[in-house]
Order: C-alpha cells, then structure tokens, then sequence
C-alpha cells in the first residue's frame, strides 16, 4: 500500500507520550487560514524552493513548465538550482517500507505518530501502517477529526492514542476559516469520546477566531458533553506563514496576527476543565 | 539570591567598574563586597603563548597550603644528588615564596575588607580550614598562574575536592544560605577577569568544572555540593565556570532534568561525559584505573587527570578532509573498486599519524615552575611537569573533519562505484574546479548517505576511519615521556584545518568549515536526532577517547515547557545509555543570533557555546558566528 509522505521528524516533543517520531502524510480536507504547514495541503508531491539563499539567476525557471500563467517547476529545476535550493515535497512511499525505516529506532522511541496534512484522508495506507506497527510500537494520530464515520471508527480501534483538534464550534465560522462544516469533527469526536483507548483534545487559540469567549464557551460545553476534563491549549505562532513564500503563495489568515493570544484560563478553571499551555 | 550577590553581579554587569583597573595601579582593586580580591589590575590582555590546558592539583594545594608544598620540596631536595633537581626543586621554593610574598603584600593594601584580611593571615601559606579559605586558595592560584602566562585552567573535580570544607562547615553550624552565598561569589569571581585571559576567542578560557560523576565501586558520587553548584549556574546565568556533567548508565533521569533546565538557560553547558566510556578508554591509554576513575577535562573537553596529567591534549589536528582528499586526487583513477581505494585512505591516515607523530617529537612546551609547583608530582620529582614532573604526559591528537571525511568517502563509493554516476575523471575535476560548472555533480554528491542519517554504509566508512587513526596514533610514544592518544574534537580547527582544504567529494566547497568536533556536517539534511544519536554512538568510543563531543544543536522552542525539558533529557540519557561518550547539547534560535549578527546592542547578554567553552556572541568574530548560525538546527 502506498501513501505520500512530506516530512518524518525524529524526536518530536509535543505529539504525544514520550520521545517519538512524527509522520507527516500529505493532503487535507481543511483549509484553516492559519496553516503552518501549507505543503501538507495537497495530496500530491509538488516541488517547492527555499527562499532564503536565491541569488536571482532563474536557472529554475529554464526548464519550468506555464500553466496557467504559473510557473511549475519540473525535476530539471532541481538539478539545475546552482543553490540547491529546490525540492519535491512529498516522498511515495510502501508502507511497509515506511515502517521499517520507524523500526530502525525502536530501541530509541516510544511510540509514532501520524500528523499532516490530515492522516485520515489517506486511511488506507495509514491502516496498514497502524497494523504493521501493531504490538512493536505505541501509535497515535493526530487529526482534524474530519472523515466519514466508519473510517473514523476504524482508526479509533487501530490506533493507541489521538490528538483531536477543536477549533471553530460556530458551523459558520468553521466554514469560513477552515472551509467545511464542522458536523463530522463533532459527531467523529463524540465517537472517540466514548470508544478510544486514550487521546487528548488540543484547541489552537487563534487571536480573535479560536480564542473568542463564545468559542472557547462552546468547546467547554463540547467537553462537558463528552465528558472532557482536560485540554491542551496552542497558542498561535507568528511564524505560521514562514513556509507560503515556499510554495510561491501569498499567506492571507484572515485576522489580525499581531493580536494577543487570549489563554482562556478563567473560563477553563471556572468550568473545572485542567489545561496546559504548549 | 542574597543581597551580596545581587550587588557583585551589578558590579560584574557594569562594564564601568572596570575603569578601576586603571585608576590606582598600586593600589589592589576591590569592588564592594568584594569577596575574593586578586583581580587583575590592567585593561590589557595577558600575554598570549603560555602553557596550560590542564587541572592543577588543587585538592593538595588546598589542603596542604603552600607551605606543605615547600615542606615537600625541602624533603624532596634532601634526598636527590642530582645537582639539577636540587636547583628545579629551589626554583619551585621560590616561585612557591614569591606566590606567599604577593599575598602578604596584598593583605597588607586589603585592611579595609575584613574577611580577605583575616582568611589570608592563613592561606595559601597553610591548608584552607573553611569553604571560603579553600575557595580563595584557588582564586589566588588563578591570580598567579594567570599573571605567570598560565592558561586554560580547568577546575577539576570542585564538588569533590571541596566537599569535606562543606561539610566540615556545616558541621561548625555555618548555614547552607551562607554556603551558597560564597559558592556563587566565587563562580561571580571566576567571570571578574576572564575578558583579559587569553585564548582563541575571548570566553575560550578553560574555566571548566567537573560535577558527580562514580567512584571505583560503581558508586554516585554526586552530593549535596555538586547540587548546589547546578543551582548557583541555573541562577547566575554567567558563561564561568562552565559545568560539566560525568554521568553513566546508572544516573537518575532526574539529574537530567535538572542540566536540561540548564541546558534551557542558553549557555551552552552543562556538557555530558559518560564514565563507562571514559574510565574504560583512558585504562585501555595505560592509565590507572584510580587515576582514570578521577578524569576531568582539561579546558574544553579533552580528558586529562586533575594534578597529575600535564598531557598536551591538542595536539595534530588529523586533518581528515585533506587526508582523504589527497588520496583521492592520486588514487582514486587507478582503483578498480571501493576497497582498493580505502586500503588507500586507510595508508593514508597512517602516514598522516606518522608524520605528525614525527613532526611533534622534539616540540617543547615552555615551563612554567609555579604550575609546575602546583601539580602533582613535581615538588617530590624535582622535574619540570612535561619533564617527567608528573605521572602522565601524552600526546592528544584531534580527529577533525571526521564526518566531512566520511560524507566524502560514502559519496566516492556510491557515485563512482557503485552506481557508476560519476566516472573518477569528472569528480577529480569537479573538485578540482570547486564545483564551479559542475552543480549537478555537486547535487548529487550531497544528495548521498551521510554521517549522522543512521544509514550503515556512511556509519561503516566513519568506523573504520576513526578505527585507521586510533590503532595508528593510540599508545605510540610520543618521545617526551608519554604516549599518543587520538581523539574527536577539533577545537578551532573546524575553520583552520578546513580553511586548508579544497573541495572535498561531499559536496563542501573550498574553505568552507567542517562540522565542530563529532557531529554531522554542515550542509547534511538530517534524518533527526534519534538517527544522529544512532550513527554517532557505533564506534566503540573507548578507543578514540581523547575526547570531542557530539554537538547538537536544538531549537529553543523545543524546551519551552516541562514536556520539552523532560523528553529532552530522555533523548541525552538515551545517548549516554547507549555508548556515547561526550554530548554537548546547545539551545538556539537562529532568528535571534542573525539578529544579533545586525544589532548587537540588542544583545549584550547573549551566550553561545562555540566549541568546547561558551562566550558571548558579541564578542566573537564573525567567522565563529556564522558557524554556529548555519549549524544544523533540529525542529525549527
């Protein structure tokens, strides 16, 4: 089984239980206008160019192709870059053969982690990597919670832990920043609620779209609901749109990014929810 | 942190305070509440071409005064019948004398300081009888030894060798607030003077301490004091001294947490040295093994024994970039396939360790009688220390350039050999012309396995290179009364060695740098951290131990909570755990340096580790800076 992979990052901290690798499988079906990971949109490999380094000489540009009034760079590009400064984002790989490379540090990690993109839009690649792994090491996903329901109830008896984002509770607002409605993540959420082995909720606090009052009161009634009594809280980063110029597109969010991150202490506290800033 | 110490950090801040140095040159400067005085009264540098790079014995000095040493020297000079040996032993006395007629001088102009007044009514002429008294003794043997053109003075083993004046005042009902209070005046004190030491660059002054670490018995000896000296580093936030940490198998993750919070402060220490590798590798170098259970290091990271190792730990460098290079260029068109070439480079690195085994037989260091004095071994041999004065004098040799050299060799075998991509001609003249005209060459020698990314073949290449120059340097006289001992670090020669060496087979260009001591080069897209730990933990690191750690470099982001400080100290005990032998894990934000490089008045504070010692940014040269801006930076 295939799947296409952006990036694998060893040792990464904040993915869940102790020292793990994190799995970044390309393509999602959101698009949240504060994306730090913009290559992780599309499904497909693409070829993307550092900007730092450019010295101008548009040797990338001899052998792009036009469409569509934009330039596409082809595997010419790469090789002619005098810098270096081109690369395919987005690896084909067997699963088997991504696992394996995993298990070259079993010794070394506690457990894997499938990020993106949204790993579940690859569920059976992801599903195959999940068996594969089955027994050998602790895997988790870290998703969007957007998927159709069997899906979603598949990985919930594959996987050993979850990271679920809930961002926008407002259907609306969740349309408008992160272009789809909302009512799968939460039906999908209620699921993990009752039926997963372990997961942890993260809210990412967008100044003036996350971190509304309103919101944060909606997510709390979500907890409620589902019985939720702890959150992890990640405060918006300024350098969000550092990798857009990359993908030679423009980084619009949509709000104001100089604003100040509210942390929701107060109102976390009042309504007994524990919480940790990461 | 108590009000004195508040006030000696200000005066330490200040910048201005250090007109006084120039103010009354006859008269001693004392800052207010000035503990420990000897302060070096001039705004010049001293003189540089001194000699040191070692630990003296710190522990007899203290405990038996200068006195006691004299009292040594004197049995000492009663036995010999060497005419000669009687006048090194007199010379000693002198020097010893002359160190006691400063300090009664001294006191003499200190009247108004009380405390220094009535502690050097005693020391250094008799053994210390407090924590404070000790902790002088050693500032007035930096005075000395500094102003004598000593350099690169190491503190040994601290949290050993004070702990029984600790403990002694404790016992007396001195409480643990005032203990801690003279432990961080003291480390305030080491930081007074260290911009006139000289050095490569100014923080490369040797000022290393040596905390916990096992006893013969397998045993913790970390305490009460070693603790202590990690908080008043936590709090003081200064780049002297610099913490060293001796771990093994059996230190507590808990220990970890504690340095990886001090690793969080952006310093640049506490380095990591792993007993199990250590002790065994220096016993395998003809150490003893109570000698070698007592290892430091001597000023940046080269294992020595405080007092009785006067090894000249930096010698060479084997420059291996430029080995391999040459073997190339000669070679590499006559060789039908890879073994045939690394029979070569393996000949190669031989020859190289015979010529600069050759090349150092007949070089002498100066001597310098009160370092010579102040070391183990010399008041009783009546020989200068690298004369047969002390126990131990080899030869250190740096391994530079070790993952460049690799990275080229695995580029060499898969491009030219094994996939036949690129016929020997054209990488001899792609070299030849530094890649100019020959990028696609260049792509795809970089795009090959490399040291670092846990792939077999590169992690071979590099085992039997470091294996080629330990058999052929490790316990070869050195023709001054030691042996040769290879090693992994390259202190400066990261940009001296490379700034000799063309284009190398990896894909480096003319002159640029090589990676700090043993870590994955520059320009290396890395796998991560887990795969470096992996590659760089292969060889047997008891056979290259003359020291050179891994450097890793992580983002500050990384150690922004508890989770990122705790996991981190997970992934430096997996290190250690699985056999590596020196780790210096550094803490950056490269935004933050560039902008530093452009407004260095932002920044006056702003710590760096550059090699084996830590300085501030600002005051380093812009080479210097620019390595640490472009090393390899893990999760940004």
């Amino acid at each position: 089984m295939q799947g296409t992979v952006f990036s694998i990052e060893e040792f990464s901290v904040y993915d869940g239980p102790g020292i793990r690798t994190t799995v970044f499988l390309k393509g999602c079906p959101l698009r949240c206008t504060w994306c730090h990971n913009p290559e992780g949109q599309e499904p497909n490999p693409q070829i993307v160019k550092s900007p730092n380094g450019c010295t101008g000489c548009n040797r990338c540009l001899e052998s792009a192709e036009k469409v569509d009034g934009r330039w596409h760079y082809t595997e010419e590009s790469i090789k002619n870059c005098p810098m270096g400064l081109l690369r395919v984002s987005g690896e084909t790989v067997e699963s088997q053969g991504l696992c394996e490379r995993l298990l070259k540090n079993q010794g070394l990690l506690q457990g894997v982690t499938f990020s993106g993109g949204e790993p579940l839009l690859q569920s059976d690649f992801l599903f195959a990597c999940l068996k594969t792994l089955k027994g050998k090491l602790h895997t988790a996903i870290q998703t969007c919670g957007y998927c159709e329901e069997a899906v979603f109830r598949e990985a919930v008896s594959l996987a050993d832990y979850f990271l679920f984002d809930l961002k926008l509770i407002r259907e609306e607002l969740h349309r408008k920043f992160t272009g789809v409605s909302n009512e799968k993540i939460l039906r999908n959420f209620a699921y993990l609620a009752k039926y997963a082995k372990n997961f942890v909720v993260r809210i990412p606090l967008i100044p003036g779209v996350t971190d509304t009052q309103e919101n944060i009161l909606g997510i709390i009634a979500v907890l409620k609901a589902n019985e939720v009594s702890y959150v992890e809280l990640l405060p918006y980063n300024k350098m969000a749109g550092g990798k857009y110029q990359m993908l030679g597109r423009a980084y619009c969010p949509g709000f104001d990014e100089q604003r100040q991150v509210m942390i929701p202490e107060t109102l976390l506290k009042e309504h007994q929810i524990r919480y940790l800033v990461l | 942190m108590t009000k004195n110490v508040e006030l000696l950090l200000r005066q330490l801040k200040d910048k201005s305070y250090r007109s006084l140095r120039t103010m009354e040159k006859e008269e001693p400067i004392l800052y207010p509440v000035d503990y420990f005085g000897f302060h070096i009264g001039t705004n010049e540098r001293l003189p540089s071409g001194g000699s040191g790079n070692l630990t003296p014995a710190y522990d007899r000095v203290i405990r038996m005064g200068f006195d006691g040493l004299r009292q040594e020297l004197q049995r000492a000079i009663a036995c010999t019948e060497s005419y000669e040996e009687k006048a090194y032993g007199r010379k000693l006395m002198e020097t010893l004398d002359h160190g006691v007629a400063v300090c009664d001088a001294y006191r003499e102009r200190v009247r108004t300081n009380s405390r220094l007044y009535e502690a050097l009514g005693r020391v250094p002429r008799k053994g210390a009888t407090s924590f404070y008294e000790a902790c002088l003794t050693i500032i007035i043997c930096i005075y000395l030894l500094r102003t004598s053109r000593g350099t690169h003075l190491g503190l040994g083993r601290f949290d050993q060798y004070m702990y029984p004046y600790y403990l002694a005042d404790k016992a007396r009902g001195v409480t643990e607030e005032e203990l801690f209070e003279t432990l961080e005046a003291f480390f305030i004190s080491l930081n007074f003077d260290s911009d006139l030491y000289t050095g490569v660059q100014q923080g490369d002054n040797g000022q290393s301490m040596v905390l916990g670490g096992f006893d013969m018995d397998g045993n913790s000896v970390y305490n009460e004091l070693s603790d202590l000296c990690m908080d008043a580093s936590l709090e003081l936030n200064l780049i002297d001294p610099k913490i060293n940490l001796r771990v093994g198998k059996k230190t507590p993750i808990e220990m970890y947490v504690k340095a990886t919070y001090l690793t969080k402060k952006g310093l640049g220490f506490p380095q990591y040295c792993n007993d199990d590798v250590v002790v065994p590798g220096l016993i395998k170098l003809g150490y003893d093994p109570e000698d070698a259970q007592n290892y430091v290091v001597a000023a940046c990271w080269e294992y020595i024994i405080p007092g009785r190792g006067a090894d000249v730990v930096n010698r060479g460098p084997m420059n291996f970039p430029l080995v391999i290079n040459r073997v190339i260029k000669e070679k590499l068109n006559s060789c039908s396939n890879f073994e045939e070439l690394m029979t070569w480079v393996e000949q190669g690195i031989k020859q190289e360790c015979d010529r600069i085994i050759e090349s150092y037989r007949d070089r002498k260091r100066m001597d310098i009688p009160l370092l010579s004095a102040l070391m183990d071994g010399c008041t009783k041999r009546l020989r200068p220390m690298r004369e047969g004065g002390v126990k131990y004098i080899n030869f250190g040799c740096h391994g530079t350039g070790i993952a460049n050299a690799t990275d080229a060799l695995a580029a060499v075998k898969l491009c030219v050999f094994d996939q036949k991509r690129i016929c020997p001609q054209q990488l001899l003249e792609a070299l030849e012309a530094d890649f100019e005209g020959f990028q696609e060459i260049r792509n795809l020698l970089r795009s090959c396995p490399k040291m670092g990314n846990n792939d077999p073949m590169a992690d071979e290449i590099a085992c039997r290179i470091m294996d080629c120059f330990s058999k052929n340097m490790n316990n070869r006289p050195n023709g001054q009364y030691g042996h040769w001992r290879a090693g992994t670090g390259s202190a400066m020669e990261y940009l001296w060695s490379a700034a000799k060496c063309g284009a190398t087979a990896d894909g480096r260009k003319a002159g640029t740098p090589y990676s700090s001591s043993f870590s994955p080069s520059m320009d290396v897209k890395p796998t991560g951290l887990l795969s470096v730990i992996q590659s760089f933990t292969k060889y047997d690191m008891t056979e290259i131990i003359n020291g050179g750690p891994l450097t890793l470099e992580i983002h500050d982001s990384v150690l922004r909570n508890d989770i990122g400080v705790e996991k981190t100290a997970m992934l430096v005990k997996l290190f250690i755990d699985r056999g590596g032998h020196q780790l210096q894990l550094n803490s950056i934000n490269r935004e933050r340096l560039i902008d530093a490089q452009e407004n260095p008045e932002k920044y006056p504070n702003l710590i760096v580790r550059v090699w084996g010692w830590s300085g501030y940014f600002n005051e380093l040269d812009k080479a210097y800076q620019d390595h640490i801006i472009n090393r390899l930076a893990y999760q940004e």
